[in-house]
Formats: structure tokens, C-alpha cells, sequence
């Protein structure tokens, strides 16, 4: 544990003897409002001479309802085939010509989308990301090639994944009543028929500005930024608040159990069970948790199932970043000629000793070490740290708790870690999923 | 779970992406908004690669030293020459040596080394590819004093263990099964060695099971011994450090460091010359997408002609809005995905085209995408176009050396390819000397479409009989070992 002071205090050595030093700390963060309502959050990164804008909207498949389920996926697709100043293909192909690229990507509880470009550039993606935010054109025959691609994405997605495959039958069993139960890419038979009107009305309800934080890191200036962001995204009118989604997860009354066929060379299993929504007390807990248990080769499920006897091919854990109770995901595939039943009895004994007994003081520091220094790998680009500030302003409760999470980790104990293992890893709180060939009798 | 828009697949074998490969491509741009056009090339300021030391140690082994001081960590590359193209009728050899290298040495048991390094958050892995194999490190600069002690044990001693090497090997058999039933994963080394055939650049890095099974640790240990040597080999150190004190500390650690024996020739095949176009089609009976990619062979990396194909790349299939996804996705709506691109390798490389879509349209995808192709050669380049994949891979490249990680990367490719840093402080001028004559003269030269090796993986049965057009036509199915 002392480890974290004299690392802590390396950094500021250094900080003060190097002036290129490019660690960033809590105050080199610049944050505004504009009058609408959205947030602009700067930071200055004189590294390459480039810069990354990210907007995230608060919009994800956990606003959805069946009917329309993956439209919040499908609107991202839309945002890139036109609105009023840049029509169709315009917005990638004026991008791409002044050297930006772009992507997107949605999740259960955001949107983002995220432009790459050299410093030139800066002025032309206010510009084109207002002109999308604030009059997006869906057009009817585009709406209709680009449902095309999704259900390409959708076929692509299951043909080479077992796990997406498995992840989200799981889902549909975990949960009985929120949405994070149906997938991201929606149901297939929503994705063929949600008609331009449902997008319209979804674009309108959570597209606003004050629905949106946009996070800018590069060769910038503040002052360049703010002039650029009261130009370009001011005007845009905010509009009244999106609903909030008010369903909970009631609690789970026992194990549930769900099979999957598929024609498998090696059966695999994904156990799941329900935890709270990220950033919450017992948040950093369960996240040291799950590096103990399955983060490096000498983690506990590693060791336990893959070094010491080979009873799996390969084995993981996994919390979600998310806004709402979620699920702590424990999957694995089994070796060869082991049968799930052995694999999922060796998982849950590995459990249930950190339930028994905890974890030692040796596998705390380590998985703390490694916090500390995913922190440091995780503010090496622009792109990088536009994503955490983003990210722990919308999860976490404000970007400031990107800065204090390596002190909020070392501050975990091993009596907090069994504390939380005992709370939620309970057979009445469990999801066991299983993929593979045959059922058997 | 998390969904993104525009991630295209882009068949690559090799961990040394370099520099532009597996990006994106473009059409034309036709209303700029005043001021704005061209900005990428009128304002950016020219990115250079930072200064460095290379010295070659009494041993011959080469390092490269590039301080970096923004986040207090360092970051180690070793290359050795001990890639696929060494198995020598050992397929799966280089892959299994580089996977069990970790796995013990004379003074640290496996779990030991696993230990020590995960407890300090170092982050580490050991990988083979086609022409290479190496260790690549990170970890905080304060630690240092306790990790390369242990890489010079790596370098110089490990053990393959034979019970840890089994194990290693017994899983690896699953493996080569598991891959097959995610077609996107194996394409890429059907189509290798389909185009390549014997030559060593067709060699399945992971081997097959056939092969694998008769590996054993004492081939591995043979194998370390006569290609993990220093006089092929790099050392790439770049971080927050000192130079002048780190290479001490480098000269007094690696320098005693001996190769035990010499090792084998290179087997020399002749690269192969195609007269007729071919088509690989890989059954996969509960397909219910095709993956298709064909092309031909294409440029070593250090072709003087580098940067010009890549300019072209990236109109044809290099980007977004490259003709090949603005066709096939965009417009057409017939896939996620559709993509070029050059896998450069010493002395020879592959140009190849690829994308996926659903069974009942895989002529029609496969058809466009070849209209696309002819479209680049009778057409060409025109100037707006052109100027638009300049300026795309001028304002992309930067990000591409922002890191540590990818800067030590770089210069690892740099002594593995023959290439120095002017790649990086040209690369602007390089790419603004591309014209649309150059461009015509590229396209003629390397975007070959005569002849073209077609590899497709989906449901034989709904496909073949359609397909047979593009060539002479053989089959596989995906269940049998090998490619």
C-alpha cells in the first residue's frame, strides 16, 4: 500500500522537474455551460498537433421499450447520412478531406460519437457536429440502406461470437423487468420494422444539448474552444428533459438457469449476478474483486482453472460501466473433454472461498499496483483521455473522481472485499447460462 | 455490450500494423465550406518521430533508446527472428516457443514470474507471428530494477518446462478448433496460404493440429536456442527514463548474453506467379453469412512505392468513405464492413480486398466489390479525390506515434524492415509527391486485377454453383484441420 504515496509523489517530482510533463490533474481540467444547457469539459494537450472532440448523449437501449428496442444503436448510423448544411455522405467525406476520421459507438446507457482531426480541423467539426445535432435530415431511402447494415452488424455479430450469443439470451433470463435486458443491436424483428417516425421522435427527445456533455483534448486553447462552442452549439434550443427510466430490478427469488444450443466445439458458461450501477460504495470494491479473480495469469480463476488444472480454455470477469444496477459477469469455455457441469462447480468453489475466507493482503496491493498503472497507460493519448473524462462525468458523478479513483482504491480493504462477495454472490442472486452442442438428457 | 458504428474488419495477420494499414479510404469532396479547405495541409505543422540512440552492443545485439516523459512509464520491445517462417515443417513451432517463453527460467519458476510482474501492474506478453517473434512490456519506471532482471533471464535462460509446455500445447489443440467457428478469425490464414502456399509466408502461425501434436518442449528449447539470438535481434526501450543511464544499465545486462548455436538457413521457396484466377471456398454448413477476400500478392514493406500504394489504399478501401464501403455499405446496404489493404511482409506482401455479408448476397457483394476494383483502373484517381486521401493520412498519421507503446513498436519495425525514421518525418512530403499520374502509374503496377486468389468461407451448398465464375474452383471444410 505504501506503494500509492511514493508513486503519488514520484509524479509530482517529475511534474516539477519536467516541463513537458503531460500528466494531467484535476485542474487542468476546464469545464463551461453554454446557455442551452450543455457542457463543454477542455483539456489543453500540446503532445501531436491534433485533437478529439467527444459529445456523449445520455441515450442508450436502457431508454428503449420493445417496439423500438436497438433504435438508439440505429440513430447513431443515422447521424452520419446527412442533416441540413451537410447531407448525405457529406459529413465523413468533408471530414476525412481536412485529415479527421470519426466513429461512434453506443452501449446500454450512452451514445458517443468521437472525431479525430488535426488542430486545423477544429472549427470544421463544431461545425458539422451542431449541423447533425441541431437539424439531422433522416432521409426515408437512406433509413432503409442503413437497415440493411444493421442487420448485417446484427447476422455478423452472432455468426462470430458465441459469447454475444450467450451474453444476450443471459440477459433476457437475468433480468425479469429493466431494460438492460434486450441487446444494444435490438430485436430483429424490431430492427426490420421501426418506421422513420420512431426515430424522429427518439432524436427529438434525447438529442438536446442539455442531454449531452462534449469532452475536447488536444492542441488547443480554452479560449479557442469556448468561442468555437457559443458559435457552433449555443444556438442550438435545449428542450424539456427526457423521462428518466424509473424500473428497477426487483430482486431476484432464486437461481435461474437457461441452455443454448449451438453447434460448439467446446461448451461455454457465463454466470451472472446482479450488482449496483458504477460509482456507488461498493463499486470499487467489486471492481478489485474482479481483477483478484481473473485479471492476469496469477489471478485466482486463472491459476485455479487454467494453470494449476486445465479445466478452462479461458476464463474472464467483467462489471459494465453503467447508470442503472447491473450485472457482474464470471464466463469461461471449458477445456477439452471437460464438462460444463465440472467447470461451473470449480468457478463457484473458487467463489465461495472469497465468500469464506476473502482474499489476502498480497492479492489487494496487486490488484491496486494495477490501478495505478492502468491509470497512467490510460491518459496516454488524446482519444484515451477524452474517453475517461467523458466517462467518469457521466458514471461516476464528475470528471474530478477520475483523479481521486487510484486514492478511492487504496483506501479498499480486504474485510470490504468480503463484505461485497458475501453480499452478491449468492446462489438467489445468480444467472447461470450455458452454450453448447447438446443438451444431453 | 457496446456497439460501434464504423469499425471495419481488415484482414491483418501480423502484430506490426504499421503506420497506415487497417485504416480507411475515399471519394471525392466536392462543397468545403470557405476557409476550410485543404486546412489539413495548409496549417498542420509536420509531425516528426522524437530523437533516439540506436547502439549495437559486443554481442550484436541492436538497441534502440527514445526517452518519453509524459506518463513515469517504460516500455520494452525485444524482437527476435524466430517467426512461423522458422518452423521448418513444424507448424505451430514459433507460436508454442514464444507462448511457453515465460513459462520458466533458471532462476524463476513460471508462477514466479507471474507473480513478481502482475503484483508491480506490469503489463506483458510474448507472441509469434509470421517473420517474428517477441516480448513487449510495460511497467512504472520505479520498477525497473526488478523486471529487466528477469527479461535477461528470458533472453538467456528459459527453461520449457515439458509439464507447463503440454499444458500450453493441450490447450492450443482447442484452440485450432475454437478459431474455426468464428470465420473472421481465419480467413486471414486461409487466404495466406492459399496465395503462398509452400512459401514460409503461408505457414499458419498457430500451426495445425496435426502438426502441433507432434511438438514437443525439446523442440521448443532447440528452437530458442538457435533463433533467440542477439545478433538478429532488437532491444526497444522507450519511456520515462535517462538515456545515458539506461544504456549502462542495458550494456551491463544484456551484453554477456551469447547465441548458443547458429542457426538453420532460411528456407528459400520461390514466391508464386498466378496465369489464372482461383477460388477457395471453405464450407461452413450452418453459415449464415459469407466472408469473402481475394486479391493478389502485393509490396515488401520497404518498397519505395510504400506510401504511394498506401495513398491509393486509402481511395480504394482504406477508409469510410473508401469506394469500397461507400459501395458496398453505404449505398448498397449489402454489409457492415468492406475494406483494402497491403500486409507488407520483408520480402513480399499481399494486396487484399475483403468484407462479408449475408448468404443469398454474396455474388452480388463479391460482383461490386470487383466493379470497384475495375473502376480504379479505368478511371483512376482524380485530383479532389486525391487530395482528400492526402489529407487523410497527413491529419491521421500523428495519433499513430502518440504513444510510447507505438513508438517503441516503430522502431522494432524499423530494424526488422530496413526502414529508418524518415517514414515518419517524410511521410507528409511523401505523400503530397503522389500525383495523380504517380497514382495511375501505382494502380497499374500493384492494384492488380488479373489472376485474382478468391477465398470464401460460408454455406458451400447455397453458394457454389454461383461462384464458380470467379475461378477454378476447389473446397474445404472449415472442420478439417489446417487451411
Amino acid at each position: 500500500m505504501k506503494r500509492f504515496v511514493l508513486i503519488l509523489l514520484a509524479i509530482c517530482l517529475l511534474a516539477g522537474a519536467s516541463p513537458i510533463c503531460a500528466m494531467p490533474a484535476t485542474e487542468d481540467v476546464h469545464t463551461f455551460t453554454l446557455k442551452n444547457g450543455m457542457k463543454i469539459l477542455v483539456l489543453e494537450d500540446h503532445a501531436i498537433p491534433n485533437v478529439t472532440l467527444q459529445i456523449f448523449f445520455k441515450v442508450g437501449s436502457r431508454n428503449e421499450y420493445p417496439g423500438i428496442t436497438g433504435l438508439s444503436h440505429f440513430l447513431e448510423h443515422m447521424m452520419f447520412n446527412g442533416a441540413k448544411k451537410y447531407g448525405p455522405k457529406m459529413f465523413d467525406r468533408v471530414l476525412e478531406n481536412a485529415g479527421g476520421s470519426s466513429n461512434a459507438y453506443t452501449t446500454e446507457n450512452v451514445t458517443t460519437y468521437q472525431d479525430w482531426v488535426p488542430e486545423s480541423a477544429l472549427e470544421l467539426i463544431f461545425e458539422m457536429e451542431a449541423d447533425r445535432m441541431g437539424s439531422l435530415a433522416l432521409d426515408e431511402k437512406i433509413v432503409e440502406s442503413e437497415r440493411g447494415v444493421v442487420l448485417s452488424e446484427y447476422t455478423t455479430g452472432y455468426e462470430n461470437s458465441d459469447y454475444e450469443l450467450l451474453d444476450d439470451q443471459l440477459r433476457s433470463v437475468a433480468y425479469q423487468t429493466h431494460p438492460y435486458r434486450w441487446p444494444v443491436i435490438g430485436y430483429e424483428s424490431d430492427i426490420r420494422n421501426w418506421k422513420r417516425r420512431d426515430i424522429k421522435d427518439y432524436f427529438d427527445r434525447y438529442y438536446a444539448p442539455n442531454n449531452a456533455i462534449a469532452v475536447v483534448v488536444g492542441d488547443v486553447t480554452l479560449a479557442q474552444v469556448k468561442t468555437l462552442a457559443e458559435k457552433y452549439l449555443e444556438p442550438i434550443p435545449s428542450r424539456a428533459p427526457p423521462r428518466a427510466v424509473h424500473t428497477r430490478e426487483p430482486e431476484q427469488r432464486g437461481e435461474k438457469r437457461l441452455f443454448v444450443h449451438k453447434d460448439v466445439s467446446s461448451p461455454h458458461i457465463l454466470i451472472v449476478y446482479h450488482v449496483p450501477e458504477t460509482g456507488t460504495a461498493d463499486y470499487y470494491a467489486l471492481d478489485l474483486l474482479s481483477a483478484i479473480l481473473s485479471q492476469g495469469k496469477s489471478s485466482r480463476l486463472y491459476s485455479a482453472l487454467i494453470s494449476d488444472k486445465p479445466l478452462a480454455t479461458e476464463i474472464s470477469t467483467y462489471m459494465p460501466n453503467a447508470l442503472d444496477p447491473t450485472l457482474f459477469y464470471v464466463y469461461a469455455v471449458c477445456a477439452d473433454g471437460v464438462s460444463v457441469k465440472t467447470l461451473e462447480k470449480a468457478i463457484l468453489r473458487e467463489i465461495d472461498n472469497v465468500v469464506a475466507k476473502g482474499v489476502t493482503g498480497t492479492e489487494i496491493q496487486k490488484a491496486q499496483n494495477n490501478v495505478v498503472a492502468s491509470f497512467y497507460r490510460s491518459l496516454e493519448t488524446m482519444s484515451n483521455k477524452a474517453d475517461m473524462i467523458g466517462t467518469y462525468e457521466i458514471f461516476f458523478g464528475g470528471y474530478q473522481k477520475l483523479f481521486t479513483a487510484p486514492e478511492v482504491y487504496r483506501k479498499v480493504t480486504a474485510m470490504d472485499i468480503k463484505t461485497v462477495a458475501a453480499k452478491y454472490f449468492k446462489k438467489t442472486n445468480r444467472t447461470v447460462g450455458v452454450l453448447e452442442k447438446s443438451e444431453g438428457k | 455490450m457496446i456497439l460501434k458504428k464504423r469499425r471495419i474488419r481488415i484482414l491483418c495477420l501480423r502484430i506490426f500494423i504499421m503506420a497506415v494499414l487497417g485504416t480507411w479510404a475515399a471519394v471525392g469532396c466536392l462543397v468545403m465550406p470557405p476557409g476550410i479547405v485543404n486546412a489539413a495541409q495548409r496549417e498542420t505543422p509536420s509531425f516528426k518521430l522524437p530523437a533516439y540512440e540506436k547502439i549495437t552492443l559486443k554481442n550484436g545485439l541492436t538497441v534502440y533508446l527514445m526517452e518519453h516523459h509524459g506518463v513515469p512509464l517504460i516500455y520494452v520491445s525485444a524482437v527476435f527472428p524466430a517467426g512461423a517462417v522458422r518452423d521448418a515443417g513444424k507448424s505451430g513451432l514459433a507460436y508454442l516457443t514464444a507462448e511457453t517463453l515465460l513459462s520458466g527460467t533458471k532462476s524463476y519458476r513460471k508462477k514466479q514470474i507471474e507473480e513478481r510482474l502482475e503484483l508491480l501492474g506490469v503489463k506483458y506478453y510474448a507472441y509469434a507471428d509470421i517473420e517474428s517473434a517477441g516480448i513487449s512490456m510495460s511497467f512504472i519506471n520505479t520498477d525497473q530494477d526488478k523486471v529487466f532482471p528477469l527479461l535477461k533471464e528470458v533472453f538467456q535462460d528459459a527453461v520449457f518446462d515439458p509439464a507447463e509446455f503440454e499444458k500450453r500445447k493441450k490447450r492450443l489443440l482447442l484452440e485450432l478448433v475454437q478459431e474455426k467457428e468464428q470465420p473472421s478469425m481465419v480467413i486471414g490464414a486461409y487466404f495466406n496460404k492459399f496465395v503462398f502456399g509452400s512459401h514460409g509466408y503461408g505457414k499458419p502461425i498457430y500451426g495445425t493440429r496435426a502438426s502441433v501434436k507432434k511438438i514437443k518442449s525439446i523442440d521448443a528449447k532447440a528452437f530458442y536456442n538457435a533463433h533467440y539470438r542477439p545478433e538478429e535481434s532488437v532491444l526497444v526501450i522507450v519511456g520515462d527514463f535517462q538515456t545515458a543511464r539506461m544504456k549502462k544499465k542495458v550494456q551491463e545486462l544484456f551484453e554477456a548474453w551469447r547465441s548458443k548455436k547458429k542457426p538453420p538457413p532460411l528456407e528459400r521457396i520461390p514466391l508464386p506467379a498466378f496465369d489464372k484466377s482461383r477460388v477457395l471456398l471453405v464450407n461452413k454448413s450452418d453459415a449464415t453469412e459469407t466472408q469473402f477476400a481475394f486479391g493478389a500478392l502485393g509490396i515488401p514493406r520497404n518498397h519505395p512505392d510504400y506510401v504511394a500504394v498506401q495513398v491509393v489504399n486509402t481511395v480504394l478501401g482504406g477508409r469510410f468513405t473508401s469506394w469500397l464501403n461507400d459501395e458496398l455499405r453505404v449505398n448498397a446496404g449489402l454489409t457492415y464492413g468492406a475494406g483494402s489493404s497491403f500486409n507488407t511482409y520483408r520480402d513480399s506482401g499481399i494486396f487484399i480486398i475483403s468484407s462479408f455479408t449475408s448468404t443469398d448476397t454474396t455474388v452480388k457483394a463479391i460482383d461490386l466489390a470487383l466493379d470497384v476494383l475495375n473502376r480504379l483502373h479505368t478511371e483512376g484517381v482524380d485530383q479532389e479525390t486525391l487530395t482528400s486521401a492526402r489529407n487523410y493520412l497527413i491529419g491521421q498519421f500523428p495519433p499513430l506515434y502518440e504513444t510510447p507503446g507505438s513508438r517503441a513498436s516503430l522502431l522494432a519495425a524499423m530494424f526488422i524492415y530496413g526502414f529508418d525514421e524518415s517514414f515518419v518525418n517524410d511521410f507528409q512530403k511523401n505523400v503530397e509527391n503522389v500525383t495523380v499520374e504517380e497514382a495511375r502509374k501505382i494502380i497499374a503496377k500493384h492494384f492488380l486485377e488479373d489472376s485474382l486468389q478468391f477465398v470464401l468461407i460460408g454455406k458451400a451448398a447455397a453458394i457454389r454453383d454461383q461462384v464458380r465464375k470467379y475461378g477454378e474452383l476447389s473446397e474445404k471444410d472449415i472442420k478439417s484441420d489446417g487451411f
